[in-house]
């Protein structure tokens, strides 16, 4: 029964883009219901109220009431941002038509179409839209679990693993030794992990300068290289090893309570170790079954779940082809779907899609490096267009400049995904 | 002014050429900076201007506010497709604008340049 209606939707769909005038739209104000507040689903939940202008009925289903964006959470590390910088509250996606639920989603029923809450109940949508961002996989890093996360932060959701990682950075006893151990490919932000050494580096040679920097990384080169090694030798020297892993980077085992770390059989005894594990899509994904292996496969056209066609899934938890999982490219991918979705639902022109995405790291007071690139949407995936990448041997004055950039991007990007600051 | 433009993008919304230079003055201008003067004097759609600002406001504030990243809002029109056509060009430093401009069309150009024309400073 259900299956049929599912198959009807999709004809009538599939006749109105043939028509060119889809009006899909069922009896009353259609629904879209929105799982996560970050920068896929906060983006995407504004522009559907916003376009729609009340045409459609937008609900957000997010636990925390205030979100702390990922982006930016290195230079709290490293002390160039407060956590309350980096705090942001739903308040204006509330004032502009969006109705925030504070809740757990905690399963999809794909033929009810509704969604379950931890606190009871079941929201019934018409389009669902997940972006639940990243969750780690079990067993990925031996020694470790998330029982150990308060003993080797991950810190990779930020908040308070970021502010207990901070915390054990400044108890580092003189001389000591802040290890982490990186993730493989693919995983949220590419180039964060390098960024977090270079901020714990700058806070280590203005407070603990004998101290030193290890990083065990299961891959052999990785996001930005030459511009990040580039700033570790110019403002670090001495203070960094990193081991890749023709070097034995990928085979590591950390013990949470002895608080030690073997690289390669060498065990070293640490005094902070953020560990970083292999990443998969959010919780919320794999409980609606729209996951192949760690991530939620989609088509580039309009980000739709390539397993139900009323689900759409962005930002980290999609695997959607040539872009980097980051903050941008999540938003830029939610106003894609934001576009198509309001389509879908009530006629409103649908633009071809297109992406784009920069990501800005902190290397040094000052010292900013970007890369960035175009998209497009193919029939196989989201392929890259053209792209650019900050030079090694820049002046001052441009990476002056580019981390100037960065601090507009933030304040432009959170305004885009929360309305602007009250 | 802005608000004359503004009223006359509302009225026309495929963005007939509302412009306050004629002719001679675009292509004055163009020559000036060392433009092709034809794509200068194209409309422009606001609604598809609408959005593929999406691609401009992840940094662009739509508030006007400046932390960093200039304020592209209530541009005069012809002076917003003369910047992107001249970062298209790489005439104007900054591989982000660059790399943006380098796959935009003349009219989306025109439509951006007409959209962020009705938005208030």
């Amino acid at each position: 029964m259900t299956l049929n209606r599912r198959t009807f939707l999709g004809t009538a769909a599939a006749a109105g883009a043939a028509l060119s005038a889809p009006m899909v739209k069922a009896q009353g104000t259609p629904r879209v219901v929105v799982i996560g507040g970050g920068a896929g689903g906060a983006t995407a939940a504004r522009y559907i109220a916003k376009d729609s202008k009340g045409a459609i009925d937008v609900t957000l289903i997010e636990p925390t009431r205030s979100y702390y964006t990922c982006f930016f959470s290195n230079l709290y590390l490293g002390g160039f941002k407060e956590m309350d910088e980096l705090g942001h509250s739903y308040g204006g996606l509330a004032a502009g038509g969006v109705n925030v639920v504070h809740d757990w989603a905690t399963g999809v029923d794909r033929d009810a179409k509704t969604v379950a809450l931890a606190g009871g109940g079941r929201v019934p949508y018409d389009k669902l839209i997940l972006s639940p961002g990243i969750d780690f996989v079990d067993g990925a890093v031996q020694g470790w679990d998330m029982s150990a996360q308060n003993a080797m932060p991950h810190a990779y959701k930020a908040g308070s693993q970021t502010e207990l990682l901070k915390a054990q950075l400044m108890a580092m006893p003189e001389g000591g030794t802040f290890a982490m151990v990186a993730p493989p490919n693919p995983y949220r932000c590419p180039p964060g992990p390098y960024e977090r050494v270079s901020m714990v580096a700058h806070y280590l040679k203005n407070n603990n300068p004998t101290a030193k920097i290890i990083v065990a990384d299961p891959k052999g080169k990785f996001s930005k290289m030459a511009l990040f090694q580039e700033g570790w030798n110019n403002h670090y020297a001495g203070m960094i090893d990193w081991i890749g892993s023709d070097f034995g980077g990928d085979v590591v085992e950390v013990d949470p309570a002895a608080m030690t770390v073997s690289i390669d059989g060498e065990v070293t005894k640490v005094d902070v170790c953020n560990v970083i594990p292999a990443m998969k899509a959010g919780m919320i994904a794999h409980a609606a079954g729209v996951t192949d292996g760690n991530w939620a496969p989609v088509n580039a056209a309009d980000m739709s779940s390539k397993a139900d066609a009323d689900i759409h899934v962005l930002g980290d938890a999609s695997q959607q082809g040539d872009m980097p999982k980051s903050g941008f490219s999540a938003n830029s991918q939610a106003k894609v779907c934001a576009n198509a979705v309001r389509g879908a639902l009530t006629g409103s022109k649908v633009f071809p899609a297109r992406f784009s995405n920069t990501c800005w790291s902190l290397i040094d007071t000052n010292d900013g490096v970007k890369v960035g690139a175009t998209y497009e949407a193919t029939e196989e995936k989201i392929a890259k267009v053209d792209g650019f990448i900050s030079s090694t041997g820049e002046t001052a004055e441009v990476r002056e400049a580019t981390y100037i950039e960065s601090e507009g991007w933030y304040a432009g990007i959170t305004a885009d995904m929360f309305g602007a600051k009250a | 002014m802005r608000l004359a433009c503004a009223i006359v993008l509302a009225l026309t919304p495929f963005g007939a050429l509302a412009e306050d230079y004629t002719e001679d003055e675009i292509v004055e201008i163009a020559n000036d900076y060392g433009l092709d003067a034809a794509p200068l004097m194209l409309g422009g759609d606001p609604d598809y201007g609408a959005y593929l600002a999406g691609e401009c406001t992840t940094c662009h504030q739509t508030s006007g506010s400046y932390d960093g990243i200039p304020v592209i809002t209530g541009w005069d029109a012809l002076f917003f497709k003369i910047a992107m056509h001249e970062y298209r060009a790489k005439q104007r430093e900054n591989p982000v604008m660059q790399t943006i401009a380098a796959r935009l069309g003349d009219e989306e150009i025109a439509s951006l340049a007409a959209y962020f024309a009705t938005l208030e400073e």
